[in-house]
């Protein structure tokens, strides 16, 4: 199988990447290893007021399918149920599905595989019953299943005062949730959970979850005094750190930006990586929003068209002007911290190449 | 439990499919993975691990923590979370290793 | 922290386990890899990466962005034999380990 354009991974980030591929006319193909694309915009409920302009505010779920609504007449192969599992020696990619394993010769390569969920770790973490809050996020709104009756969140950010709210308007108990951290940096998050009369108890750890065959209960710790709580359900939610797999086979190199999730691949301007033929975008370039996943994907489009001849110079400086200022302003709605991290990310990764960054990058590195 | 009525999302439809586990008829919803299925049900441990045989059920949901092993139709360590149920699998808990030497299995 | 939390669930190594690797000498992943197995089940590392990697640096009082990642190895995902190797009545035997298999691999 040939392709100018392989996209591993459907879900926001791919499928906006390959709009804009295959919009241009340019073949295209994105592996999806799960049974529908969407990645996991399946399971936002929520509304997503801060997006890219030709996006209307709207809840994830519906932001999936105006994606798939706009890539549908569009000249694209999506193979669902596929994943990558690897790369041959003359650099064409592993491809694995139910019956087989086969090549994919692709020109460009844009990685959006997303990210993860980071675990935390105590006495019982491995019982059924506790979970991620992605996997509970899955169990309520994509399988309309009620995970448990009685839940202990553990770790609080965004996300998870998130999916705490959406598991409470599903009727689960939510005995509260904890936090490692003495203090809680947004108040926001805090106020958000007590206005919906959930408790939020920093400065606490689950000493153990214990219970026969599945967790029954939890004893917390808040700052040495222990609490024994009866619960079916623990939601873990420390954070997401980028899917790297792909990019460690595909020899790409890694940097350190605590900002951006951990370890994230090193990148050019033009979210091209250290292979040349391999571009990163999405949540896998760096832990972000929905808008600036989705504007990554755009960027690592553009510049993966750029490269295979299709946008010249000055089409491509034009849009990535505008597209760098879009995502610093999507960013900056949220946590202007990302796009600075990003912006000193690319900036190390051009000074150790020693290729200077294009002059339309010296007017954000200012704005930094 | 299923959610009849969601905070935010339409009803689903009502194709109720019938599986099996351990050889017990269930019900589940079309649409549902087999983790979701399985859990509708009220059935959380899918099975025990290797080494300290404690039980494992879903985890991570996104086919990576491999913690929700189940045999489908007689295959083992098939993923619950990523594989949607069908009408009529017969789904049994994982619980120990396939005999890689007795050649039962066609995959 | 109970030193017999597990770290790695799917080949259930726990804390004291690794902690040990770490006062043996381990100062990466893939030494700990090495000397206890642990990131070499079904996930391969994916959920204990940043656990162990927390752990090493913890003991060794380094920050956690000098603990490289554990090198990571093909298949990527978990994959059946038989998939692999394609199906034995074929004659293109398709392999992403096997040079030779290259050429027949082209569709």
């Amino acid at each position: 199988m040939k392709t100018d354009v392989l996209i591993i991974g459907g879900g926001p980030a791919g499928l906006n990447a390959a709009i804009e591929t295959a919009s241009r006319g340019i073949k295209t193909i994105i592996i999806e290893e799960s049974y529908a694309l969407g990645g996991q915009l399946k399971q936002q409920t929520q509304f997503f007021n801060n997006l890219p302009k030709q996006f209307d505010r709207q809840r994830g779920i519906h932001l999936m399918r105006t994606l798939i609504d706009r890539l549908s007449p569009l000249p694209v192969t999506c193979l669902l149920k596929h994943k990558m599992i690897g790369v041959y020696k003359d650099g064409r990619i592993g491809i694995a599905n139910d019956t087989e394993t086969f090549p994919i010769d692709a020109k460009k390569v844009i990685v959006t595989t997303g990210a993860a969920e980071e675990t935390d770790l105590f006495p019982g973490w491995t019982l059924p019953g506790v979970m991620t809050v992605g996997a509970a996020q899955i169990l309520i709104n994509r399988e309309r299943v009620l995970p448990g009756k009685n839940a202990l969140i553990v770790g609080l950010n965004s996300f998870s005062a998130e999916v705490t709210k959406q598991l409470k308007a599903c009727g689960i108990n939510i005995l509260g949730v904890i936090d490692k951290n003495v203090s809680v940096n947004d108040k926001k998050l805090v106020d958000g959970l007590e206005d919906k009369k959930i408790r939020v108890m920093v400065n606490t750890v689950i000493e153990r979850a214990t219970g026969a065959g599945e967790v029954e209960k939890v004893t917390i710790n808040n700052d040495g005094k222990k609490e024994d709580l009866d619960i079916d359900l623990i939601c873990i939610g420390k954070g997401l750190s980028p899917i790297l797999e792909p990019l460690e086979i595909l020899d790409c190199e890694f940097g350190f930006q605590a900002k951006l999730g951990g370890l994230v691949p090193k990148y050019y301007s033009t979210l091209g990586t250290s292979n040349p033929s391999v571009y990163v975008a999405g949540n896998a370039a760096g832990i972000t929003c929905l808008g600036g996943i989705l504007v990554t994907a755009e960027i690592a489009a553009l510049n993966a068209l750029k490269a295979l001849g299709v946008l010249n110079d000055n089409e491509a400086k034009i849009s990535s002007s505008f597209l760098w200022d879009e995502l610093r302003s999507m960013e900056s709605e949220e946590s202007i911290e990302t796009f600075i991290a990003r912006v000193a990310h690319i900036k190390e990764f051009h000074e150790e190449c020693e290729l200077p960054l294009p002059a339309s990058f010296h007017a954000i590195l200012e704005g930094c | 439990m299923y959610i009849d009525h969601h905070p935010i999302l339409e009803n689903h439809g009502n194709d109720q499919i019938s599986f099996f586990y351990d050889g017990t008829p269930l019900k589940a919803r079309q649409g549902q993975t087999i983790a979701a299925a399985l859990m509708m049900n009220n059935i959380r441990k899918f099975g025990i691990s290797r080494k300290l045989r404690q039980s494992r059920g879903l985890f991570c949901a996104n086919g990576r923590c491999c913690s929700c092993f189940v045999t489908v139709n007689g295959l083992e360590h098939v993923l619950s979370c990523t594989t949607l149920i069908e009408e009529g699998m017969e789904i049994k808990p994982n619980t120990g290793d396939p005999d890689v030497r007795g050649g039962i299995h066609e995959n | 922290m109970d030193k017999s939390t597990i770290v790695c669930r799917c080949e259930e190594i726990n804390v004291d386990e690794i902690e040990g690797a770490i006062r043996m000498g381990a100062s990466t992943f893939d030494d700990i890899k090495r000397l206890t197995r642990c990131g070499m089940g079904p996930c391969q590392s994916k959920i204990c990466m940043n656990l162990v990697r927390e752990l090493i640096a913890n003991n060794l009082g380094v920050s956690i962005s000098e603990i490289p990642p554990p090198r990571m190895r093909m298949p990527l995902k978990i994959t059946r034999l038989g998939i692999l190797a394609g199906k034995t009545s074929s004659s293109n035997v398709v392999s992403v380990f096997d040079e030779a298999s290259l050429e027949a691999g082209e569709r």
